[in-house]
């Protein structure tokens, strides 16, 4: 019994940990003061400066396409090299294991540097575009690792059997096998869609002109401007995180009763 | 998913209208001009403005020299500019294009690495000083000396910033904040050990919220930050010490490969018409050095001491300078100093 209790104070202090900032950062956005160190009392300034503030909006929007853009991309092509990893065994296939596997070991700088150079070089003009292809590019990887986890655990005899029991093979990829894998590709996109919604470093090199994302903007607003805005739609984006989980699980539910 | 496709297809083509007009791509710092005035500039030229954002010299430096293009211009500060003028990176300005160049006051100049702005023109000042809480600090006087004052023992900061601790230790000793003689760099040390054993600790970053909450009662620090804890807690005074100090310059460059030079150069000649520069000072609340503006301020403006520096201090500052290979002596000493209890 006193086991479990020093169990639970653990994980208590641990969801502390980690929630505490979050509760910090939104109790901050109602703070009239911008500095988090004194209370100046309720006040919903920093929602109205937030609403008129286009650039803030302008770089979210930026931020949210570049995500979309490099998540769909990423999962399909992260999806089918997980499944070639897994399925062929060659020493083509270890190169191409170490090829998928080496962006997340190279530091970000390396990553952003080499890409800004290989782009200058081919005369493509730096854009939207660009962090677009690098996001997908280091989210490629992410998604692989992912799916390739859920794969190993994967039993093949099921697709025998569904062959067995006359199914084409796009009722099995339809049927069978996409829904089987179906989290550890949700897993994995939603990482990738994490990762490049507050990638910095490389969405720095490979931003063009007109492309400034959201965490650009906000490193750069430490020296003149106002970081509380950034307390207020982060709250906002918090707000609408939950709101879409709630729904999804609400969906869920639904569909299997 | 066809909708977030449809929704992606619809914001594409929003970005695409107006793509008849002309654009001028900014490389800036954020929230570094009054927006109404970029508004202006646009309804005035028939062209677009888009700003894009940079959080230090260095990165930016590292992107442009990388390759990349597409700023007309570009606002760093001005070692930085010295930096990029020895590689060939930035344009001659027109003159003849900038008539308003003539507003520009000489004395700021000498804080610029371009006095004949050959390539540059400075476009916000800044420096450091000292913020305090008046009713809390007794007999302040506006000196570096305060950092040695037994009283307000481990309630004070100084900046975790090399140059300009040690710039101010050299100020104090009547020395240049650029020197590179070994003597006077050993008594600046001595100086600042001295310091360290009295304040709290080195702070670049947390000494606005210290200040705000009274965790400190003295911090050195740049103007703009004091300004901004000013607007929270009015016991919080500013002042520039009586001994001098640095102050820094931003300006405005056009970078090779620009593809709007004209309009790059409209720009900076409406940045400096004095009722335009008026107005950017009294917004962002850093000191635009153009004569013929500061006229055109509110009292309460022209009377800051956090915009403006005394004139009798002026000749006393100076800007912090790239050393080149005599930075290392700096660290050198900077290393004794944070080693040292």
């Amino acid at each position: 019994m006193r086991r479990c209790a020093a169990f639970r104070l653990i994980t208590a202090l641990c969801l502390l940990f980690l929630y505490l900032p979050i509760v910090i950062l939104v109790v901050n956005s109602f703070n009239a003061s911008r500095f988090g160190s004194v209370w100046g009392g309720f006040s919903l300034h920093w929602y109205r400066a937030l609403l008129a503030n286009e650039r803030v909006w302008q770089a979210l929007v930026n931020t949210l396409l570049v995500a979309l853009v490099a998540t769909l991309v990423a999962t399909v092509l992260g999806t089918l090299a997980a499944f070639a990893l897994h399925r062929y065994h060659s020493r083509w296939q270890q190169l191409h294991y170490a090829l998928v596997y080496a962006p997340l070991v190279v530091p970000d700088v390396l990553l952003g540097m080499s890409l800004l150079l290989l782009f200058v070089h081919l005369g493509v003009s730096l854009g939207l575009t660009t962090i677009m292809l690098a996001h997908t590019s280091f989210c490629i990887s992410y998604v692989a690792m992912v799916v390739l986890a859920r794969l190993q655990d994967f039993d093949f005899s099921i697709i025998e059997a569904a062959q067995d029991l006359g199914a084409g093979w796009w009722t099995i990829l339809w049927r069978v096998f996409l829904p089987l894998l179906a989290p550890g590709i949700l897993a994995g996109s939603l990482l990738a869609f994490t990762l490049s919604l507050d990638d910095f470093v490389i969405s720095f090199f490979t931003a063009g002109p007109g492309s400034t994302t959201l965490p650009i903007q906000i490193y750069s607003m430490m020296r003149h401007g106002t970081p509380p805005v950034i307390n207020a739609l982060s709250t906002l984006l918090l707000v609408l995180t939950f709101a879409v989980v709630f729904a999804v699980q609400r969906l869920t539910k639904g569909k299997l009763q | 998913m066809k909708s977030v496709l449809l929704m992606m297809v619809t914001l594409l083509a929003l970005c695409g209208c107006e793509k008849d007009k002309p654009v001028l791509h900014l490389y800036t710092w954020s929230d570094y001009i009054k927006p109404e005035l970029v508004q202006q500039f646009e309804a005035e030229q028939g062209c677009r403005v888009v700003m894009d954002f940079f959080d230090s010299n260095e990165a930016m430096f590292a992107k442009l020299k990388a390759g990349a293009t597409g700023y007309d211009l570009i606002f760093p500060s001005s070692y930085m500019v010295a930096i990029m003028q020895q590689q060939n990176m930035l344009q001659p300005l027109d003159h003849s294009r900038l008539p308003n160049l003539k507003h520009i006051d000489p004395v700021y100049l000498r804080f610029t690495e371009d006095e004949a702005m050959h390539h540059s023109v400075p476009y916000m000042v800044s420096n450091a000083g000292i913020g305090y809480l008046k009713s809390r600090v007794a007999d302040f006087e506006p000196s570096w000396t305060m950092f040695g004052r037994a009283d307000l023992a481990g309630r004070m900061t100084l900046l975790n910033d090399m140059r300009e601790t040690l710039g101010a230790a050299l100020k104090t000793l009547g020395y240049s904040l650029n020197t590179v003689n070994e003597q006077e760099l050993t008594e600046a040390r001595d100086l600042v050990i001295a310091w360290k054993r009295n304040i709290a600790k080195f702070e670049t970053d947390q000494y606005k919220n210290g200040l705000v909450s009274a965790e400190f009662l003295l911090v050195h620090g740049y103007n703009g930050d004091i300004q901004q804890t000013m607007e929270e807690n009015e016991d919080i005074g500013y002042a520039l010490p009586r001994e001098g100090g640095s102050i820094a310059s931003d300006d405005m460059v056009i970078p090779q490969g620009a593809q709007q030079v004209e309009l790059a150069h409209a720009f900076i000649d409406f940045i400096h018409r004095p009722e335009v520069a008026a107005q950017n000072i009294a917004y962002v609340y850093f000191l635009s050095p153009n004569l013929a503006a500061y006229a055109l301020l509110p009292d309460e403006v022209r009377a800051d001491p956090t915009i403006f520096v005394p004139q009798e201090l002026l000749g006393k500052c100076e800007p912090i300078r790239d050393l080149g290979a005599d930075n290392a002596l700096y660290s050198k000493i900077w290393d004794q100093i944070k080693a040292a209890d």
